[in-house]
């Protein structure tokens, strides 16, 4: 059973079966293009928790929610939870807060942009390019000598605060609890944040997901990572299975339209599509996984990954009470409006690309 | 023929470590680091068996620190 997942075939089949489910995920509610998108979901979350207050972008996504419960359930069956902490769990939480920012100027993470180009959105070229030379950056930087310094082994309690924190959004979720009027647990009742596949089913695919991922190792960032460091393909050859199985799913239901104008919850201003992704690419690089691995990583005990998540969930906070995302295209009267991010979105990028490179020009080991 | 990994905790370490076994003569190539070893998605070096003293040593003396060595 392990010699499956740790081999090819089994990375392979993992990777279509994420992808053909995440596919699935928008035929059963999910946003377009959107069946799984860690950035977006986080940020939605941050949006129902009312960290936020962008009423389009709100709701608890059980999807995040079976990530960590996964991959903790296949952490546990196989004697790999191991609670673990102290590698720079601050640096990781300011990681964290710009991959995200980076990440809704463009509007996707790395896992959306590959869905959204298997749903043929062509703009997904320009954030699938900029994340490469994001991850590029982050390796040569690797090469310098970047590092985070290493985890120790600590008490249970840090190991089990994600899987507690999944635990409790979920009844949040559940239960639709309010504290009170015009107070969160928010919920969208137009936009993106309004549509979501039933509760349990989004909540069984991320369950399958997360528990498929941490066996197989799964990373849409350690995927270019290895090609890059030692062409090496085999988690390459996971996330192509994804985007593949994706474009045939999405080609099936009828959801497959290639052009780069209008897409769904996107924007086809390029050079911000490209900078956006860059800058998340640099952030995921240097923390040593995509916002997903962080997910299962979390999951498996791992708190400098949980830092991580808080980082991703207040940076997604910011980027809407500061008008930092990306305001996807719009047609208004039979004309095209092109969106992007305001000008503060772009200076956020900015000074985030100058931050996290001195992240990885500064910290060295020797 | 026999090989032998090492594991590092920091995949900056791993490629100091390819580097300077490649300067010493050793036969090596950085591999992800096998599936049964560790959860991590990260880099290994893998190494003739047979070095495994001489390269170990040599890693040793350039202050190269690693996290653990395993046959495969």
């Amino acid at each position: 059973m392990s010699r499956f997942f740790a081999s090819r075939i089994g990375i392979i089949v993992s990777g279509a079966i994420i992808g053909a489910l995440a596919a699935l995920l928008v035929l059963w509610g999910n946003p377009p293009n959107m069946g799984i998108c860690v950035a977006c979901f986080t940020r939605d979350t941050a949006g129902a928790l009312g960290l936020h207050r962008a009423a389009t972008v709100q709701y608890i996504r059980p999807e995040l929610i079976g990530f960590i419960l996964g991959a903790l359930l296949g952490a546990l069956l196989f004697k790999e939870f191991k609670p673990r902490s102290g590698s720079a769990p601050l640096i990781r939480f300011v990681l964290g807060f710009f991959a995200i920012i980076g990440a809704l100027v463009f509007l996707g993470c790395p896992w959306r942009a590959y869905l959204r180009l298997a749903g043929g959105d062509l703009n997904a070229l320009l954030g699938i390019a900029g994340f490469i030379v994001g991850v590029a950056i982050g390796v040569f930087f690797l090469k310098r000598g970047y590092s985070l310094g290493r985890s120790r082994p600590v008490g249970t309690a840090v190991g089990l605060v994600m899987p507690v924190f999944a635990l409790i959004l979920l009844l949040l979720l559940l239960f639709r609890v309010s504290f009170g009027e015009n107070a969160p647990i928010f919920f969208s009742k137009s936009g993106p944040g309004s549509l979501h596949a039933p509760i349990l089913i989004s909540l069984a695919v991320g369950i399958v997901a997360g528990f498929l991922a941490q066996r197989t190792r799964f990373c849409t960032m350690g995927a270019i990572r290895d090609v890059i460091i030692m062409r090496d393909f085999h988690l390459l050859s996971g996330v192509l299975a994804f985007i593949v199985a994706a474009f045939l799913v999405n080609l099936a239901i009828g959801k497959f339209h290639p052009g780069f104008a209008a897409q769904p919850i996107a924007h086809s201003n390029h050079l911000w599509n490209f900078l956006g992704m860059v800058l998340a690419g640099m952030s995921f690089a240097l923390a040593g996984g995509c916002p997903g691995r962080q997910f299962f990583m979390a999951g498996e005990g791992d708190g400098d990954a949980a830092i991580f998540i808080f980082g991703m969930l207040v940076g997604a906070a910011f980027a809407h009470n500061f008008n930092l995302a990306g305001v996807p295209d719009k047609i208004v009267d039979g004309k095209l409006v092109v969106g992007g991010p305001s000008l503060w979105g772009q200076i956020a990028v900015i000074v985030g690309l100058i931050i996290v490179a001195a992240i990885g020009w500064t910290m060295r080991e020797k | 023929m026999e090989y032998g990994v090492v594991v590092f905790y920091s995949t900056s370490w791993a490629l100091k470590a390819e580097k300077v076994a490649k300067e010493g003569g050793f036969e090596v190539k950085l591999i992800p680091t096998p599936r049964q070893i560790s959860s991590d998605c990260g880099t290994a070096l893998r190494f003739r068996w047979e070095d495994r003293e001489a390269l170990l040593a040599l890693l040793e003396s350039k202050g190269v620190r690693i996290e653990g060595v395993h046959k495969i």
